[in-house]
């Protein structure tokens, strides 16, 4: 079987599992929404002049950044518990492939919770009447997207090392955020710029992005390279 | 015991060359220009400032102009912080061994390493912390220099927080080397990124930096390192007693 | 800054003092802390080692 018909098999496998349990996307999405709701309850003691734009770009990012500890843990646990990597192992699977099917597949679940959290991050705190306009919508998809390749990526190295220890989700958090603390700054200084829209934008946001994208290409090799050995532990 | 002799005669001498260094700082090094710092705006200072005349035009920020005494730290603050790089990249490197060749050995040098690394970082934070008081007049600043710092920080407790979770032997070890690998790879990254964002932290190397600023610098660098080198020393005669302790028992047992 | 008066130059000095010199105390006081910490650690192992290590010998030696 070719590298590209293995990583195209485990991918299937998780979004086919996903479509008959809905789980990941139950869980994640609803995380989302309640945390949505702590905002409320934050945001509602800033007062009426308070502008929340000013720190919109942080707080969505806070949102993905926990759902998707919360969806990488998930997604791992899940194939520990039915024995999946162990029969991944044994089958002729090229373990490149098998991180690249398993990142693949997180990535498109963040991104999907994303698509929805978005939108409504934005009717329900940015959309007042008479607030100022943010940047297009593309250049805040974009800072999403290469934020989210880099979180699925070191996410899947960190989450299969994390399941197989005793603190599980605890020990992901712990490894997880501080590893994406410079993808996090980048992701975050880029969709503010794009939100606010504050003149030379376009700049700051490009410059941004390259960091990120810097950090996802050396960030990727690195667990590209590491993966072999998690598996192999 | 030989080794834990070489180990006490290490850090003898570098504590020797680092105090050194400490009194040259104040006797011989002269006031330097460069490790001024400017805050953008006045910050919550129970110390007087430094008087008018030395302050810059205004609208152009409130510098704190009090180099005479609080940059002496540089002579011992800086030594420490380098040679907690150099120590963290030294565990990444053993901990690659030990991926490539699967000895034990190698686990454990990186282990020590990293712990080695990580009693350099915190006492990096707490002269730091002192300094940032007595010249920036706030104990902790959310500034980059110091934020990217302590993410390492965070990065190295999470390494031994990853360690005491797993009970195999083996997987331990390659968890642990993996992250080591990370973190060496991501503190770089770190501070390359926080560097866009404009930071009140003094650069003080410089060309024209004067020789009586670099000798006791160089000086407290060496010290340092043979203090590290030293604890590391130290640590590594404990493990392998560890060891033997554990085949004894071993033995007895069985 | 050079045309500072001397009673400038101590002024500064004095409030700066406390926290560099003692910056440099906590350094080597949490250096000897930590060192004395594992050669107590190790002597303790040692008497272990001695103690275990003849045991065996005297075992294998019966």
């Amino acid at each position: 079987m070719s590298s590209w018909r293995q990583f195209k098999a485990i991918l299937k496998k998780d979004i086919v599992m996903e479509l008959r349990t809905k789980e990941m996307l139950t869980s994640m999405g609803l995380y989302a929404l309640l945390v949505l709701v702590v905002y409320y309850i934050t945001l509602s003691q800033a007062g009426a002049d308070f502008e929340v734009r000013r720190i919109a770009a942080g707080l969505l990012w806070l949102v993905f950044i926990f759902t998707s500890l919360l969806g990488l843990n998930r997604s791992l646990v899940h194939e520990k518990d039915q024995g999946c990597l162990e029969a991944l192992l044994i089958s002729p699977t090229d373990r490149p492939v098998i991180f690249f099917g398993k990142a693949v597949g997180n990535l498109i679940f963040l991104l999907i919770v994303e698509a929805l959290i978005v939108p409504l991050f934005f009717f329900i705190f940015l959309a007042r009447p008479g607030a100022q306009a943010g940047g297009p919508v593309w250049m805040l998809a974009l800072a999403l997207i290469l934020g989210s390749i880099g979180i699925a990526g070191v996410g899947t190295l960190l989450a299969t090392m994390s399941v197989n220890t005793k603190g599980k989700d605890f020990i992901l958090a712990v490894l997880f955020i501080p590893i994406m603390f410079p993808l996090l700054l980048a992701v975050v200084a880029g969709s503010a710029a794009v939100l606010q829209a504050d003149p030379e934008y376009v700049r700051t946001f490009w410059q941004m992005m390259g960091l990120a994208a810097g950090y996802d290409v050396i960030m990727l090799l690195a667990a590209f390279g590491l993966y072999e050995f998690v598996l192999g532990a | 015991m030989k080794q834990l002799r070489t180990a006490i005669v290490l850090v003898a001498i570098g504590g020797l060359l680092t105090t050194a260094a400490f009194l040259m700082a104040f006797f011989t090094a002269e006031v330097q220009q460069f490790g001024t710092v400017t805050l953008e705006q006045e910050v919550d200072t129970v110390f007087p400032v430094a008087p008018d005349q030395f302050q810059p035009p205004a609208g152009e920020g409130i510098a704190y102009v009090r180099p005479w005494f609080s940059q002496k730290i540089f002579y011992f603050h800086v030594p420490v912080a380098e040679a907690s790089f150099l120590v963290l990249i030294i565990s990444a490197v053993f901990a690659i061994r030990f991926l490539t060749s699967k000895r034990a050995e190698f686990d454990t040098k990186s282990r020590i390493a990293m712990e080695t690394a990580l009693v350099f970082v915190v006492l990096t934070m707490i002269t730091g912390v002192l300094w940032t008081r007595a010249s920036w007049g706030v104990w902790w600043e959310w500034e980059p220099r110091l934020t990217t710092y302590f993410i390492m920080m965070l990065m190295m407790i999470a390494y031994f927080v990853l360690r005491n979770s797993i009970e195999e032997e083996e997987r331990r070890a390659t968890y642990a080397a993996v992250f080591a690998v990370v973190a060496a790879i991501n503190a770089p990254i770190s501070f390359m990124i926080t560097r866009v964002i404009p930071s009140n932290h003094p650069v003080v190397f410089q060309p024209g930096m004067a020789s009586s600023n670099l000798l006791p610098f160089i000086i407290g660098q060496i010290g340092m390192l043979m203090i590290g080198y030293g604890i590391y020393t130290a640590r590594m005669t404990e493990e392998r007693l560890r060891e033997r302790v554990e085949i004894a028992k071993e033995a007895l047992e069985g | 800054m050079m045309e500072a008066t001397n009673a400038e130059l101590y002024r500064l000095v004095l409030t700066d003092a406390p926290y560099v010199i003692g910056a440099y105390a906590i350094l080597w006081i949490a250096f000897v802390v930590y060192l004395s910490m594992v050669l107590a650690r190790m002597m303790r192992l040692e008497k272990e080692v001695d103690l275990l290590e003849s045991a065996v010998s005297k075992r294998s030696g019966e």
